[in-house]
């Protein structure tokens, strides 16, 4: 399928769950809302022209500006060969959605690095440990952009050093 | 000890049936056949593993977190950092990103350099594969052979850019300085002389029966198993899934050279070795190709130093040596990335181990281990 035909098909397939987003280099991208995302990635998993069966990538994204903080899916099919990006937005306190994991064993460690790195709750995770910090690791959540550390510094932007 | 005749004495248990009791071994972090610091924890019933769970992020240097506070120029060196053993291939996989955000047109001899620069590194990752692979299963000599033949690519790469671990040889639209006089004419003498050593690692390894009996059904990874953990490389062709990036998704120069993608039948340890193998001299055949073919001109395009990509997000991936590397970055249209999440393939890889090792014996956990060839500081970042 081509990028458009996948977005038609989508948008046909899904309506009302799904919120188009511009598609910057070829790929189409989604919004979803954290309550639909279970019910459109078991579509998106199931559909047999859909069949999407892999999930390459996984990421928080962190916008503090518009009180926001989401989760970044990128999406494959290997049956069908085309990508998909979903994104799903939540307010920064409490964000908490549903695991994928359930369609993808993939997510299982995406989502334990996601939560622990931006404070995301992966609601019905199978192991929701920490993955990546060290245990009794207690200073927030440092992928939030407006995480302090004691040792960070940010850079100035390019051309505006003193 | 003296015994009084008159104290009882227990008999031995001879043939009675012994109570057995599971336990947990911890393996690591610092374990010779892990070739980093992971520490996996294992639960085992006598020597049978019953369950494995891995523990990461010792070297984790949060480097996702570093990216959002450089410049893109200036997170080159960090890419190197993430796969040392294949940095050639890591800096590839940022520049394709780059690139494909801000549709930057890089010249055709730049690409030309890039994929001889990759597949060259290609080979020496999987030479360092193959080495540690067959110590760890015992067999010294491939080890001494295999770093022989890593020496004259790194000197290769040694006299291109000056360095021989974390070469930064790559640079957005391009690459930094162009190839020195003699190393078209030293690298196609290599390539000659690789064919002949990947048949002698052959002679010794492949039908070997103590190789053989240690690999041949072992860490079997069936396919919809690795495509659901998202498994790529190496362990999905050996799987069997005739997949790969450089020619199903080709970027670089890729769709211009001729090669084969090999594949497994059973996705066991033998299987995930010969295709690395066989990639090997596959790879050989694509730097050939790009030396005869390698055009004159410029190497590299005209990037400003305070560059600014567009407003959007990228979702880019490269065929590394250990599998997809991938970078998804997200712009707002200053010097520095917004966001960039690094998607590695060991970190994935890693995860489909407790499903390949349960059920063998803990000494096959160290030839399953070795076969899906991770890297830990790519599985931290």
């Amino acid at each position: 399928m081509t990028p458009e035909e996948l977005t038609s098909k989508i948008k046909t397939t899904l309506p009302d769950k799904v919120e188009e987003l511009p598609a910057v280099t070829g790929i189409p991208a989604f919004k979803v809302r954290p309550e639909h995302l279970e019910e459109v990635c078991r579509i998106l998993f199931s559909d047999p022209d859909l069949h999407f069966d892999n999930l390459p990538c996984l990421g928080g994204i962190d916008y503090p500006e518009t009180n926001e903080i989401g989760v970044v899916y990128c999406l494959f099919s290997f049956a069908r060969r085309h990508h998909l990006n979903l994104r799903v937005m939540m307010p920064r306190e409490n964000p908490e959605v549903i695991t994928v994991s359930e369609f993808w064993l993939a997510a299982d460690w995406f989502e334990r690095e996601t939560a622990e790195l931006f404070g995301i709750k992966f609601k019905d995770h199978p192991d929701p440990r920490p993955l990546l910090l060290i245990e009794e690791w207690d200073e927030g959540y440092p992928m939030r952009k407006d995480w302090e550390g004691k040792d960070f510094i940010r850079m100035p932007e390019v051309g505006q050093e003193k | 000890m003296v015994v009084n005749p008159s104290d009882r004495v227990e008999p031995a248990s001879g043939g009675r049936e012994l109570e057995t009791q599971e336990f947990v071994v911890n393996m690591g972090p610092q374990h010779p056949s892990t070739h980093g610091v992971c520490r996996l924890i294992l639960t085992m019933d006598g020597e049978v593993l019953k369950k494995i769970v891995p523990d990461i992020g010792f070297l984790h240097r949060s480097i996702e977190k570093i990216a959002e506070n450089r410049t893109y120029h200036q997170f080159m060196i960090y890419t190197d950092r993430i796969d040392y053993v294949a940095s050639m291939n890591a800096n590839h996989a940022w520049c394709v990103a780059v690139e494909k955000l801000a549709a930057i047109e890089v010249p055709e001899r730049a690409e030309y350099l890039r994929v001889i620069m990759a597949e060259l590194n290609r080979i020496a990752s999987h030479l360092v594969f193959l080495a540690s692979f067959s110590i760890d299963l015992g067999a010294v000599t491939p080890f001494l052979y295999a770093f022989r033949e890593r020496e004259r690519i790194v000197d290769l790469f040694e006299m291109t850019c000056g360095q021989r671990l974390t070469y930064n040889y790559m640079r957005i639209g391009g690459v930094s300085r162009d190839v020195p006089k003699g190393f078209v004419s030293e690298t196609k003498k290599f390539c000659k002389y690789l064919y002949p050593r990947v048949d002698e690692y052959e002679a010794i390894l492949t039908e070997n029966p103590i190789f053989l009996g240690r690999t041949k059904g072992i860490g079997i990874l069936d396919l919809p198993t690795a495509i659901g953990y998202s498994v790529s490389g190496p362990p999905l062709r050996g799987s069997g899934l005739k997949w790969d990036i450089r020619k199903d998704e080709p970027y670089s120069a890729y769709e211009k050279f001729d090669f084969d993608i090999p594949t497994g039948l059973n996705g066991d340890t033998w299987d995930r070795y010969k295709v690395r193998i066989e990639e090997m001299r596959q790879s050989a055949r694509i730097v050939e190709q790009a030396l005869d073919g390698l055009p004159e001109g410029e190497i590299k395009a005209k990037i400003p130093a305070r560059f600014r990509p567009p407003e959007g997000e990228v979702f880019a991936r490269i065929e590394a040596p250990r599998g997809e590397m991938a970078y998804f970055i997200v712009s707002d249209g200053s010097t520095k990335p917004y966001r960039v999440k690094i998607r590695t393939a060991s970190f994935c890889n890693l995860q489909a181990l407790p499903v390949m090792g349960e059920g063998f014996k803990i000494a096959d956990l160290v030839a399953i281990f070795g076969s899906l060839d991770i890297i830990l500081p790519e599985v931290d970042r």
